[in-house]
């Protein structure tokens, strides 16, 4: 118990020891905007992989940890599609995801928002044009907001999050 | 290098019809074996005493249009002297069928499975003949690896059904999974039999994450396709793309700069560091200790802040080219990272102390998801997971690749092969890493961190190199075509032998505890996928 005690006081307080990130490049649109207005104290985020590297599933994770602590700005990770109010997608999606994607898609409570995280749920990536994958996350679901990088750094997606949530005037 | 070995002479007194061939890589023998004959010389390799063979590799070959015909070939590592043996068939005109030698070893199951998937030859007496790859919706006759299967086909989609092994009885139900699961986890189906609380039985189904990458291999040009092996497995950048450089190298005759080498095995080590600290800190969330957790997470989080220093991107890729790496680490940059290093070692070592002062943590580890060595013998099963259940193996030490000739390692150990002992594997190879990159600190030569390659390789030739990622072996064979393109690039993720294993560590656990077993597995599902 002391030797807990000894090392929490040891290390202090990492949180917010990170690189800052430049804007979004990709400008979020005030339709977005405007739809995650009511997320903007909270946003339950449900995250579906369609296929990635896991690279992208990485960075989400480190959003949780006691560096980036992502829970800060309300954000937090739900369990169940029924819980999101946003779906966060990684990757192209496969042949054998797609209807797992669209099926997730429609458990999700309306209203919601869609993020595609990383390159290749914007346009497929390295992966555009093969046999196994259907396209980008947007031929299939309406997609509201894109967080480009392969992957995108932590500070990148929290960056790309709290301006989403910024009010619109 | 043409000396006989006694594998070889015992090989070939024990069946006079085989035909040995020129060592394809290195440290190997190459036989060409008649078709009715390969399950028992499989089955010699496998069971003699003296040999021990491991199987490592199946990997198959579209060699149309060039000439009529199918090659497959298999790989063994022999236990006792780590010397690789390839055994070779070929299937010519319409024959389709090869013999499965799944009923001798175990661990050629999936391997079979998937090569009738992709390639649409069969394996004539494999007990399970279920699709792998291919789910049940891809229409009949759809094999991408053939050569007449363009890279770009769009699939259609047709009605059908995935059957699972069925254990019916009173009180016995079933608990599917996935593919979609809570947290933040790629994407595979699990589905439990359970009667009461202790699992009676997993099966797997993966391949959700199927995105062709063998098939996008055959579209690039052998120089270019590092980005691809990259994100084979994005946790495994380094091991992926060095793994991939390697086989590259050697089909062009291209010499690493030391300095290079050294590098890539400093890469390879940080790697490790990072993946192995975010699971140790996720084994231990999964049994609800969140201080272990976040301290982890700290961890991880300064080496990847490290790595994006170091190189511009936190998961180190763009480090490794063919010929050697893209950028020079400075020798003040290597202080920094010693430095920083040993700011770590202690810090680490204190939480893993309060870790195994916990005895409900100790509780969750011990005895859960044993993995027995038989098991772990029959499965081929390597890396981590190997070494927790007594599989005496590691790359670094038996085919010594980068700088590791060079660098003696120490290999951890265990016999247990429960969660426990998967920890404590992972927390061991800390220390060594970081034990290993100070020593890459005090030894790395100066020179030239990359070589230029000269001239194309010839059509056809092929080779075979291995990585010891931080999972495990990372095996990749690529063949050259025409103009310096890529014939045939088999890659082999160690999750895909991993994988099938689990089934073996779970049953009699509570369903609870599968998260935790599945944890201390780690394995990667886009590397298995592919």
């Amino acid at each position: 118990m002391f030797r807990i005690i000894k090392k929490s006081l040891k290390i202090g307080v990492v949180t917010g020891q990170y690189r800052g990130a430049e804007k979004p490049l990709l400008p979020v649109i005030p339709e977005a905007k405007e739809k995650s207005t009511l997320f903007k104290r909270s946003l339950a985020i449900r995250e579906v992989d369609t296929g990635s590297c896991n690279a992208c599933e990485m960075e989400m994770n480190a959003l949780l940890n006691p560096v980036y602590d992502a829970e800060r700005f309300g954000i937090h990770i739900a369990a169940s599609p029924r819980h999101a109010d946003a779906l966060v997608v990684t990757g192209p999606v496969t042949v054998n995801m797609e209807r797992a994607l669209k099926d997730v898609h429609k458990q999700t409570p309306d209203p919601k928002i869609v993020i595609a995280l990383g390159d290749c749920a914007i346009d497929c990536g390295m992966f555009k044009g093969s046999y196994a994958v259907t396209g980008p996350v947007e031929r299939h679901i309406p997609v509201d907001i894109r967080i480009p990088g392969c992957p995108p750094r932590p500070a990148e997606i929290l960056e790309a999050l709290s301006e989403l949530r910024k009010s619109t005037a | 290098m043409t000396e006989a070995r006694p594998c070889d002479d015992l090989l070939k007194a024990a069946f006079p019809a085989i035909v040995q061939g020129d060592p394809v890589c290195g440290e190997s023998s190459h036989f060409q074996v008649p078709k009715d004959l390969l399950p028992a010389i499989t089955r010699y390799l496998h069971t003699q005493p003296t040999l021990r063979g491991r199987l490592t590799l199946i990997w198959a070959c579209d060699h149309r249009p060039a000439r009529d015909s199918y090659g497959l070939h298999y790989l063994f590592t022999l236990e006792a002297s780590r010397h690789w043996v390839v055994l070779s068939i070929e299937l010519t005109g319409n024959d389709r069928l090869f013999p499965s030698i799944t009923p001798h070893v175990h661990a050629a199951k999936w391997y079979e499975r998937e090569i009738r998937d992709l390639f649409g030859l069969i394996p004539e007496g494999h007990p399970d003949l279920r699709r792998l790859v291919r789910h049940e919706h891809w229409p009949k006759g759809t094999h991408p690896l053939r050569k007449d299967f363009p890279w770009d086909r769009v699939l259609g989609r047709r009605q059908g059904e995935h059957h699972f092994r069925r254990i019916e009885g009173e009180g016995v139900f079933e608990v599917p999974v996935g593919p979609i699961h809570a947290g933040i986890i790629e994407s595979g189906h699990f589905r439990f039999s359970v009667a009461g609380e202790p699992i009676m039985q997993l099966e797997l189904r993966h391949f959700w994450k199927h995105r062709g990458v063998e098939k996008l291999f055959e579209e690039q040009m052998l120089i270019g396709a590092v980005p691809l092996a990259e994100r084979v497995s994005g946790d495994t950048t380094v091991g992926h793309s060095l793994a991939y450089c390697q086989a590259v190298e050697t089909l062009l005759g291209l010499q690493v700069p030391r300095r290079a080498r050294y590098l890539r095995a400093l890469f390879l080590e940080l790697e490790r560091l990072y993946n192995h600290l975010g699971d140790i800190g996720a084994m231990c969330n999964d049994t609800a200790y969140a201080l272990a957790h976040a301290h982890c997470g700290r961890m991880k989080e300064r080496i990847m802040q490290l790595n994006d220093r170091l190189t511009g991107s936190r998961f180190l890729r763009g480090a490794i080219r063919v010929g050697g790496v893209t950028r020079d680490i400075e020798n003040r940059q290597l202080t920094d990272i010693v430095d920083e290093l040993n700011r770590i070692q202690p810090d680490f070592s204190e939480v893993g102390a309060i870790i195994f002062a916990n005895a409900s943590l100790t509780d969750r580890l011990e005895t859960t998801g044993i993995l027995h060595e038989q098991a772990a013998w029959d499965h081929a099963v390597m890396g981590v997971v190997g070494r927790a259940s007594g599989m005496d193996c590691d790359l670094r030490r038996d085919r010594p690749f980068a700088a590791y000739d060079e660098l003696p390692v120490n290999v951890a150990l265990y016999r247990y092969g429960d969660v426990r002992a998967r920890l404590r594997v992972r927390g061991d190879e800390i220390h060594e890493s970081i034990r290993l990159i100070r020593e890459i600190r005090s030894k790395i030569p100066d020179g030239p961190v990359a070589n230029e390659p000269s001239h194309l390789p010839n059509p056809g030739d092929w080779t075979l190199s291995a990585v010891e990622g931080w999972r495990g072996e990372i095996l990749y064979m690529v063949m050259a075509g025409e103009g310096g393109r890529i014939h045939r690039c088999k890659v082999r993720d160690p999750s895909f032998v991993n994988w099938p294993a689990i089934q073996w560590a779970v049953p009699g656990n509570i369903i609870p505890d599968f998260p935790l077993i599945n944890k201390s597995f780690n394995l990667s599902y886009a590397g298995n996928d592919l």
